[in-house]
């Protein structure tokens, strides 16, 4: 069902960001929670918006190692091109554009003129458009066009990537819909699951109470897409944009420029600006070269997000004026191991919990690239910034960080194995990090006799054919297997319900590795599907990690970290917490 | 990958030296080619000083991971959590690490070159002896008995070297899972880089073969043995073979080191060796794909000169063996 | 003369079809020898990511249940004849020669390839140039002042030259050149029509890396070639017959030195027309070597399909050049 989302990493720090809700401009309302101070140094950009300005002209060129699985807003699931999509594309909800996870987290009406209101038990989920929002070429923006752009996405055979929820949730025929592109006269329009009542109304029907719908919506798969302009899988050489920027061209795995839309209002998405008067991106080009250039002022932005490579992390690091400019933000992501339940003997809670106490969490933060470029060492199953989160420490991580011998040991007595045991470690060889870190795990649990055997597997098919593959993973005895999140959206189901609920198992692609299946969890996560109130969310989020800390189903490895460079000509400069990097909507030039 | 092989002076002649023994009064003794040739190469200092690297190398590959610690054991201790690179100065030599440490993990250079020198050596022998076991046996048949069957073997030579081997070899460890044959892992990795270096290269040595039995075929030691009844068999292994052994010596020699950087090159571009098995080229692919040669540059440069004196030596000791066998080259 | 050319063009022909066959089957029989089923070789083409009903239609579209032949035979159809592909609302054409349709990057292959091979042409021509007249002319020199100074020297770099292994020439190269002083700065590839200049500039680096290896190996064989030329006794009797030395060296021995050589060039150029890969990844330049390693990375079995066919491709028709050329040269192999 729903895939892990890849994050494309080993980037160039990103470069500025957009301006955010934040201090002057335009605002979307409310409190921005950050001061208006735009001092630079070292993490400012965490905390609050790093030169704030209006300021209109100029070019911001980014630089990305990699290309975005699709510039397609239907298409993407990386977690830097749902960054930056919202310069050109415009779904139902979206998120507040300010730093700090308590205004960066809050979700805010896009298309939709407010909310959704769920009904019928959270069953039913109606929003309406704005008025007068119309596409880059003056046709008007209707809710037909937002109900094609989530009928596309059924057609895996065109569309491959991106979440599936919409398959999974909606009623009707969702389940049986091949989306509009085979037999177009009679599957065009043909999801009878959503209504479109009149032109400015949308109605979702989905078959179970689901009161997360609005973040399901955040996705750019509802940008409206007009079905008559669709090409399908050529879509993405020039995606119609309902945003402050419109394609110009685009060389397909090469570079692609946007340039302002004019058609756009900034009342239709307060979240993003329309400040830079051309935007440039380049692709696949050499990391270390993006590093180089970001310093040297000849780009201005790493689109991929993930930090700086080891080079540029000593000059920056080293250099007090350049670290001014830096920031060190939790990358949304956080990088563990599933514990299998299901191989022998890690089918024993106290096997399980041996191989919690026993790995030495200072070699995995070290592996995975240290304190700064790696992260902070984790000690619980979901990140800091999900909503509700509360921080403990159940296997010493903190107090004893090259592990607890003596507790691994008991629990070793404790599951009938007093000399330790065999098991297999699954990684992705083509991660250095993962690379290493698997070699630092073998390491630490071969000294209280846990033997394991490495067994590494291209991230092309790690998830498709190995790891996510149960039985595979039952035949091949991989007890230990390498992995890394993001959440879908910021609270604990968006985070967990795929990685710990038992529903979510699937016999392919599937990403709850661990085989969870604690009743107290699944109890929980159902009523998180029915609870509106914010509080009960908070509550079951904290419950339900805890709860997967004490089955031993995660060992948790580091909150990813990633030091990202800001030039100073860059304006509305700030982390969005969601995705962990630079907001790139808001970004301007001095 | 350039051609290797030079092309090759013929052996055979007989040498001079072998009259002028008879001067100091003596009985003349006639010498054997072999012997003549070790006199020759005796004398090339040179050549003796690759050679004798040669030797150290081979064992070391063999004797070296039994001597130097286990290459997989973190040190972390070692390194600057910071900057992931290893305290101290030309990447944290000391006595216990002689050759400094690797920047993140902290594992022991010297064992690493160690037991990647093993690694290296193994799979360019290996791949060099199917190469030459295949191409001798293509290149003489095909050379001896002409006609069809020499214009079909010629033919396969030709399709061989229209492959594109570097692509070929990334391609095909693409393609193949991480377990088939009975095998998985390093050994399968292993038998595939043997295979394919080795059944891609023995075009090279059969076009040499080939063309030394041709010339060889025509001389009057062969036409002698037919007129005393000698059939073909015969003819192969007792005339042929023998005289062949100078080239085939020579051009193994000079492919051992072409496939060793063929072996480094693949491993650099991350079709080799699977980590954590040390390799040369795969610390080298390291050293480049996280930026550590910036920051650590003796982490780069130790296995990069391991590699070249390695190949320097061998590239030695095969010229002075070439020169050796081949009493027309004056030095 | 027209007869052996025809003659080897059908050789030609033929040659290719037995390496697309050869190349076929490993790309699509050993796989199945090795055990792995249609399903997990469809995982490969289709994009990232691909859920369950994703890798099932792509399976289904490709015809990968199909007998080996058939897939073949599309296969060959494809490159001779072009197809069709579907995107979903409309089918594009596919122009003949069609060598597949990456799901991953979502284009044909083909053009991609003729993007990136610019970048290779410029790569691998400026080097060859570079290494052939230096190489030669140093391989010359030292033949003909053997035993002195210059060829001992010259002879001992070209040893190291070609010990050294490229790719850490090409990043020692780049540290000290273009990171550390930089004298080259920003090796990014610019198109010829662009800017001259500056393509010529961020090449001449990986053009002198690359070079260097070549020169190295063409300086030895020139030179071992001129030592057994001038041995010969034809140049004894040219010099017998009262021509000048010069005439002696450059019209008579030269000749029979480098024709040798020439098929040697021919065959490397051949080689490094189909990506120059190590150069290529040092450098970060977008040619076709980079474009296999890519491909390979990403498991994309349509890309590395068809750029392993086109590197084939050129190796032959370098093959078939050369043959000719020397065919001109040495009228005896004609027949």
């Amino acid at each position: 069902m729903r895939r892990p989302r890849t994050i494309g990493l080993a980037a160039v720090g990103a470069v500025a960001a957009l301006v955010a809700a934040a201090c002057g401009g335009s605002s979307g309302g409310g409190t921005s929670g950050s001061s208006s101070s735009s001092a630079s140094a070292f993490n400012a950009a965490v905390t609050h918006v790093v030169n704030p300005s209006t300021h209109k002209g100029g070019t911001i060129i980014f630089d990305n190692s990699t290309a975005p699985d699709s510039t397609d807003a239907g298409n993407t699931y990386y977690a830097f091109n749902l960054n930056f999509v919202m310069l050109y594309a415009l779904p139902l909800t979206t998120y507040k554009s300010c730093p700090g996870t308590t205004c960066g987290n809050t979700i805010v009406p896009g298309l939709a003129t407010t909310l959704g209101v769920g009904s019928d038990g959270n069953k039913t989920w109606t929003y309406h458009l704005k008025s007068g929002v119309k596409f880059e070429d003056g046709t008007p923006v209707t809710s037909q066009d937002v109900k094609y752009a989530v009928e596309r996405t059924f057609d895996r055979g065109v569309l491959a990537n991106g979440p599936s929820y919409f398959a999974s949730l909606l009623a009707g025929n969702a389940a049986s819909y091949k989306g509009p592109f085979k037999n177009r006269s009679k599957n065009l329009m043909a999801l009878n699951s959503v209504d479109t009542p009149n032109s400015s109304t949308i109605v979702f029907h989905l078959n179970q109470p689901f009161a997360d719908f609005n973040y399901v919506v955040a996705f750019p798969q509802t940008a409206p897409v007009p079905p008559n302009k669709d090409t399908g899988a050529n879509y993405q050489n020039h995606p119609i944009s309902t945003g402050p920027y419109k394609f110009q061209s685009y060389q397909l795995n090469k570079q692609y420029t946007l340039v302002p839309n004019p058609q756009w209002k900034p009342s239709w998405n307060p979240q993003v600006k329309q400040l830079a008067s051309k935007i440039i991106v380049n692709l696949n080009v050499n990391a270390n070269d993006i590093d180089n250039r970001l310093l040297a002022g000849d780009i201005q932005v790493d689109q991929a997000g993930t930090g700086v490579q080891a080079p540029a992390r000593a000059k920056i690091l080293s250099t007090p004026s350049l670290k001014a400019d830096s920031d060190a933000p939790i990358n949304a992501h956080e990088w563990f191991y599933y514990i299998n339940t299901k191989v022998p003997p890690l089918n024993n809670l106290h096997c399980r919990m041996a191989v919690e106490y026993a790995y030495n969490k200072t070699n995995m933060q070290t592996a995975y690239g240290g304190p700064i470029a790696g992260g902070d060492i984790a000690t619980t199953a979901m990140l800091p910034n999900i909503l509700g989160f509360q921080k403990f420490d159940l296997y010493h991580a903190l107090t004893k960080p090259s592990g607890d011998v003596a507790a691994a040991k008991q629990q070793l007595q404790e599951c009938g194995h007093p000399n330790g045991f065999s098991t297999n470690i699954a990684y992705r060889s083509d991660r250095p990090r993962e690379v290493a870190s698997s070699q630092a795990l073998q390491a630490s649990l071969a000294s209280v006799g846990i033997k394991t055997t490495l067994k590494g597997y291209t991230a092309a098919n790690y998830y498709g054919t190995f790891a996510g593959v149960p039985t595979y993973v039952h035949s091949h005895d991989l007890g230990l297997l390498a992995g890394g999140w993001g959440p879908d959206w910021p609270n604990a189901y968006g985070w967990g319900w795929a990685l710990y609920d038992a529903k979510a198992i699937v016999s392919a692609g599937n990403a709850n590795i661990s085989e969870l299946n604690d009743a107290n969890i699944n109890k929980w996560f159902l009523a998180m599907e029915q609870t509106t109130s914010k509080s009960q969310s908070n509550a079951y989020a904290n419950m339900i990690n805890r709860q997967v800390m004490k089955d031993a189903a995660i060992l948790p490895a580091v909150y990813a970290k990633a030091l990202l460079y800001r030039p100073p000509g860059l304006t509305n400069v700030y982390v969005q917490p969601f995705y962990g990097m630079y907001n790139y909507g808001v970004l301007g030039t001095k | 990958m350039a051609a290797p092989l030079d092309v090759a002076p013929s052996g055979g002649e007989v040498a001079p030296e072998a009259a002028l023994a008879g001067v100091s009064g003596k009985a003349i003794e006639g010498r054997s080619l072999g012997q003549i040739a070790w006199m020759r190469l005796r004398r090339d200092k040179i050549a003796m000083a690759g050679g004798a690297v040669v030797v150290f190398l081979i064992l070391v590959a063999i004797f070296g991971p039994l001597l130097v610690q286990n290459p997989n054991i973190y040190h972390a201790n070692l390194i600057n959590p910071t900057f992931s690179r290893p305290n101290g100065p030309f990447g944290g030599i000391s006595l216990a690490h002689p050759f400094g440490v690797e920047p993140v993990t902290g594992r022991d250079v010297l064992s690493r070159v160690v037991n990647g020198a093993r690694v290296s050596l193994l799979i360019a022998f290996l791949a060099t002896a199917l190469a030459v076991g295949i191409g001798v046996v293509m290149g003489v048949i095909a050379g001896y008995f002409g006609g069809w069957v020499d214009a079909v073997i010629a033919r396969a030579m030709d399709v061989f070297l229209a492959f594109p081997l570097l692509v070929f070899a990334i391609a095909l460890v693409g393609v193949i899972p991480s377990s088939a044959f009975g095998l998985s892992g390093n050994s399968l990795r292993i038998g595939l880089l043997v295979f394919v270096i080795g059944f891609f290269a023995w075009p090279y040595m059969g076009r040499i073969i080939r063309g030394q039995t041709l010339s060889l075929r025509e001389r009057e030691f062969v036409d002698a043995a037919r007129s005393i009844g000698a059939r073909g068999p015969y003819i192969l292994f007792r005339e042929l073979l023998p005289n062949l052994v100078g080239p085939i010596l020579v051009y193994s020699t000079l492919l051992i080191p072409t496939n060793i950087l063929f072996e480094a090159a693949l491993s650099y571009l991350g079709v080799g060796i699977i980590p954590p098995q040390p390799s040369w080229g795969g610390m080298l692919s390291d050293a480049v794909s996280n930026g550590y040669y910036s920051i650590d540059p003796m982490y780069m440069i130790i296995p990069g000169v391991a590699i070249f004196i390695t190949v320097m030596a061998f590239n030695l000791f095969g010229d002075g063996l070439r020169d050796a066998l081949d009493p027309r080259s004056i030095r | 003369m027209v007869t052996f050319i025809i003659r080897r063009l059908f050789a030609t022909v033929f040659l290719l079809i037995v390496v697309s066959m050869i190349t076929f089957a490993i790309f699509f029989l050993i796989p199945k020898l090795a055990g792995q089923t249609s399903y997990q070789l469809a995982i490969q083409y289709v994009g990232r990511n691909p859920t369950r009903a994703a890798v099932l239609e792509i399976e289904d579209k490709l015809g990968l249940n199909a007998p080996i032949y058939l897939q073949y035979g599309r296969f060959l159809k494809a490159i001779v004849l072009g197809t069709h592909y579907n995107s979903g609302t409309s089918t594009t054409y596919c122009p003949p020669p069609c060598f597949g349709y990456s799901f991953k990057s979502q284009q044909p292959v083909w053009p991609q390839m003729v993007s990136d091979l610019p970048v290779t042409l410029s790569l691998a021509i400026g080097a060859a140039v570079i290494w052939l007249v230096g190489g030669v002319t140093i391989g010359i020199i030292s033949a003909l002042k053997r035993g002195t100074l210059f060829d001992r020297l010259s002879m001992g770099l070209a040893l190291v030259g070609v010990s050294l292994p490229i790719f850490f020439t090409g990043l020692i190269a780049l540290e000290l050149f273009s990171y550390k002083w930089p004298i080259f700065p920003n090796v990014q590839y610019v198109s010829l029509t662009t800017n001259p200049l500056l393509w010529a500039r961020n090449l001449i680096l990986p053009w002198f890396v690359l070079a260097l290896l070549y020169a190295a190996l063409y300086a030895r064989l020139t030179r071992a070639g001129m030592l057994e030329t001038m041995s010969e006794d034809f140049i004894r009797t040219a010099r017998a017959k009262g021509l000048q030395e010069r005439t002696v060296i450059f019209k008579h021995g030269l000749r029979a030195t480098l024709t040798p050589i020439i098929t040697i060039f021919g065959m490397d150029l051949g080689l490094l027309l189909g990506g120059a890969i190590i150069t290529e990844v040092t450098f970060s330049l977008h040619g076709l070597g980079l474009f296999t390693v890519e491909a390979v990375q990403n498991q994309d079995l349509p890309e590395i399909l068809g750029v392993t066919m086109l590197a084939a491709f050129f190796i032959v028709i370098a093959n078939l050049v050369v043959d000719i050329l020397y065919a001109v040269v040495d009228p005896r192999v004609r027949h």
